[in-house]
């Protein structure tokens, strides 16, 4: 797949050793890095670097130039994110450093599962980044989608529910390698399609091919004219899913709901459908 | 929060109440012993992707679900192999997983 937003373990072998192209890992598994990882790669840390340690939100434009600097990340370096399951939180930190602005950031196709089932090299040295002095750009809302912002698109914009099926019709409550004990409801937001973010992936994690990709959204009857939000659990799936619309297909009118079913499954007062269908309005 | 991602091996079964949920896990080996690179991928009784994990260094993975048929991929380097199961709540199903090169 030719795109400038994802690059191949070709180009990532060739570019292993220039000092500007920097390569990322953030996991679900935030212990994976400290096993191995890409030569010169350094790790994010979803939770406790890229979200607040008090509020439900992210870290804010001072606190993610704090991070970068440290990390030694300048503004004109190329940023390649790569990650364990399929790239969900490589394609999460992805739309986090859009949201910021920085500007030439790209996604490793298949991350590190590809990458390993491939037989590639991962080493356990930390390289060593001088501290560098990163200014971030504000927030670019036009690709966070908020509650509110959710609430007014029900029946009138694209709802895309990247969950499981059985999460969508409430069968389930969260994936199922993690217990199933969450307090909140089951369900999905009214009108919402279900497009699996793993209908976008091969088995070993690399994306399918444009004409797939193109030909998933069109199947399921998306009018992708319209406005889109991209939604899932805590957000990760669905910035895998903002990935391909956004970054693959150029769909410029997408944006993802980073409180996602967790927040918006706890409000009181907001209608629910259940069951397999989207449901009305 | 947890993370929707996966943990290695599954998490730890310490303080967690099965009795309302079932549990799948095992052992995938290659070559007669537990691999210890690969992931275990769960789909549903349509073929869906539901969850996928890293598994552990001995080879294990473990999946929280609701009772039903189930299919488990094993995905090692250079193979991959597939095992229908059935789970039930209360209950947890040991599947061990041979994958062949």
């Amino acid at each position: 797949m030719s795109n400038q937003a994802l690059v191949d373990a070709e180009w990532a072998l060739s570019h292993l050793d220039d000092t500007k192209v920097v390569f990322i890992e953030v996991d679900e598994d935030t212990e994976a890095y400290s096993g191995n990882h890409i030569k010169n790669a350094i790790a994010l840390n979803w939770k406790t670097d890229l979200q607040d340690p008090i509020r439900r939100d992210f870290v804010n434009k001072e606190q993610f130039e704090a991070l970068l600097s440290a990390k030694g990340v300048s503004n004109d370096d190329t940023v390649v994110l790569y990650g364990g399951n399929n790239n969900w939180f490589a394609a999460y930190a992805y739309w986090y450093f859009k949201l910021y602005g920085h500007g030439d950031v790209r996604l490793l196709d298949g991350g590190r599962k590809k990458w390993e089932l491939d037989g590639r090299d991962l080493i356990s040295d930390v390289p060593s980044r001088s501290a560098t002095k990163y200014v971030a750009k504000d927030q670019d809302r036009s690709i966070r989608a908020f509650r509110d912002d959710v609430l007014k698109a029900i029946g009138t914009q694209n709802l895309v529910d990247v969950r499981s099926p059985d999460e969508y019709a409430g069968r389930l409550l969260a994936p199922a390698h993690l217990p199933q004990e969450a307090a909140r409801i089951g369900g999905h937001i009214p009108t919402a399609a279900n497009i699996p973010w793993s209908k976008a992936a091969n088995e070993d994690g690399s994306f399918k091919s444009i004409e797939e990709l193109k030909a998933l959204y069109e199947g399921a009857g998306v009018d992708l004219k319209k406005d889109t939000i991209a939604y899932c659990r805590i957000g990760e799936r669905s910035a895998h899913s903002w990935f391909v619309l956004h970054e693959l297909l150029g769909v410029k009118n997408v944006s993802n709901y980073d409180g996602s079913w967790t927040e918006y499954g706890s409000l009181v007062g907001v209608p629910v459908a259940v069951g397999d269908e989207p449901g009305t309005a | 929060m947890s993370g929707c991602g996966a943990v290695v091996g599954g998490v730890s079964l310490d303080n967690v109440d099965i009795t309302n949920q079932a549990v799948i896990q095992g052992v995938i080996s290659s070559g007669n012993v537990p691999a210890s690179v690969g992931y275990a991928r769960l789909l549903d009784q349509n073929d869906e992707f539901v969850a996928e994990v890293p598994i552990s260094k001995q080879g294990e993975f473990r999946f929280f679900t609701v009772a039903g048929d189930w299919t488990v991929v094993a995905l090692v380097p250079g193979a991959n192999s597939r095992t229908g199961v059935t789970a039930e709540i209360g209950k947890v199903l040991d599947v061990d997983i041979a994958v062949t090169k």
